[in-house]
């Protein structure tokens, strides 16, 4: 049934298949959370993750602390579980890079990040004497904030996460 | 009072403006931009503007009165993720109604429009020609463009429309080396003088932020410390607005941050340590007049913001150095 929901998301189905996936989706809890990781999933790899992602922190963590892997991705023909394949490995590495580039930034951002790391270094565009090499996308927002002092409220992080000495309760 | 504000004293030109002088304009093109610079602190306005840089856009509403000298001023974005700016001469609020936290901050050099610089006018004259350009009609008021042509390719040139009774900005543009408009803003309705009601730069949140947090760390930061470094080559004109140590998000330990300006066009430098990890490529961006170029350098990583071309970006970034 995973394959069918991705096959669904991709406009693979029709008619009578669709609407068993449809249906299925819809039901059961493991199934409708597939539904959702994968327009997470494919959000990220057009570049337009969300900026808060209901993920646990220490995941965040983990994921940012992941080397990005910059190694052409093989070719796989063209079949239906391809699909499904594609959306599982690119938790491992797109979806990674996506949150990489998007994380803190607002929308609007997204489209510098990913020039920005196109020239150089661009993780999806590997470049073959980079291979391997992890390097971060680069966050241009954060410090467009500090140099135009116009702070954005989805980048600022809640003083309770910064050093408490410096939070002065009313 | 026709003669006092035709004067070359700054002083005399400010307590014109103040005073709602529209008995003459000024008589040549440093005058006008005087007189903008002026208009934007000392006049009182309150109006919609649009902001589009590159690929971005906002929208803005902004209120300004100007009381015994003193600026007050509430800026509010019209869309995206509430939040507000409330400033006192150059001390700023920010509230975020959804963090329930107020920031503050104090100006440093930061582009606002329409008090797009600071800078006395023969100051900005020692890197751009500044000419007058023809008279337009915007939104019911005329205003008489100032255009500032760079005398080198190391800095944008810039077109301001100076509403012609009060010299207030009310449109900006921002050219780039190639003559394409690349930063815009402009009102999108406006009142001028005494229909601004005072109250109107009162926070709309500031009621409710007896229960909220107040973060005083970016004032701290802004007080500015030697963070140690310098910048060795920098384009004619540019000069050290000041140095500082920031918090950015997701970093263990504050970035310095040096800020340079002309007069209009300013840029930041940021060091920090290079790692965890370790860029090794240079890398660099332009979009609008945002231009970021990052540049490992052994174990530090020199990222250059700013509004200026990508090669002074390069030459800045190039040189950054220990203070001897």
């Amino acid at each position: 049934m995973t394959q069918e929901i991705s096959s669904l998301m991709d406009g693979e189905l029709e008619g009578r298949e669709a609407e068993v996936a449809l249906g299925a989706c819809c039901g059961d809890e493991g199934l409708r959370r597939n539904w959702h990781l994968y327009h997470v999933i494919g959000d990220a790899m057009r570049g337009q993750a969300p900026s808060t992602l209901a993920m646990p922190r220490k995941v965040l963590e983990k994921l940012n602390a992941q080397p990005t892997v910059l190694a052409p991705r093989r070719r796989v023909p063209a079949t239906v579980t391809r699909v499904a394949l594609a959306a599982a490995a690119s938790v491992a590495t797109v979806g990674v890079v996506g949150w990489l580039g998007s994380q803190g930034a607002s929308p609007v951002a997204d489209p510098v990040v990913a020039k920005t790391s196109a020239p150089t270094a661009s993780p999806l565009q590997p470049v073959a004497s980079t291979a391997t090499v992890p390097v971060p996308a680069l966050n241009v927002q954060e410090y467009l904030v500090a140099h135009r002092q116009v702070p954005t409220p989805d980048l600022y992080r809640p003083v309770t996460n910064r050093t408490p000495a410096t939070a002065v309760a009313r | 009072m026709k003669s006092a504000v035709r004067g070359r004293s700054l002083a005399v030109l400010a307590l014109g403006v103040a005073c709602g002088a529209q008995a003459g304009a000024p008589a040549d093109a440093l005058g006008w931009l005087q007189r903008a610079a002026e208009a934007a602190r000392n006049a009182s306005y309150a109006g919609t503007f649009v902001h589009s840089n590159g690929e971005r856009t906002s929208t803005i509403r902004i209120t300004h009165v100007s009381v015994n000298g003193d600026e007050h001023e509430r800026i509010e974005a019209l869309d995206g993720p509430p939040y507000e700016i409330v400033r006192r001469n150059e001390e700023m609020f920010c509230y975020f109604p959804d963090a329930k936290t107020v920031r503050l901050d104090r100006r440093v050099n930061a582009r606002f429009f329409p008090s797009l610089f600071r800078a006395p006018a023969d100051v900005i004259a020692h890197s751009y020609d500044v000419k007058l350009g023809n008279v337009e009609h915007v939104l019911g008021y005329d205003c008489r463009w100032i255009r500032l042509e760079p005398h080198d390719t190391s800095r944008f040139s810039e077109r301001l429309c100076s509403e012609v009774g009060s010299g207030l900005v009310v449109r900006a543009k921002t050219l780039s080396v190639q003559g394409q408009v690349i930063e815009q803003y402009t009102f999108t309705d406006l009142k001028l003088g005494p229909q601004v009601a005072r109250g109107d730069v009162k926070s709309i949140f500031e009621a409710r932020v007896k229960q909220w947090i107040t973060d005083a760390q970016p004032r701290e930061e802004a007080k500015g410390v030697d963070t140690g470094w310098t910048v060795t080559s920098l384009p004619q004109g540019f000069e050290k607005v000041t140095e500082l140590r920031r918090t950015l998000p997701g970093r263990p330990h504050p970035v310095s941050q040096l800020i340079y300006s002309d007069g209009l066009a300013s840029l930041s430098v940021f060091v920090e340590p290079n790692g965890a990890p370790t860029r090794t490529a240079e890398a660099s961006s332009e979009d609008g007049t945002t231009t970021f170029f990052v540049r490992p350098m052994g174990e530090q990583l020199v990222t250059v913001l700013g509004e200026v071309p990508l090669a002074t970006a390069e030459l800045v970034g190039r040189s950054v150095a220990h203070r001897p």
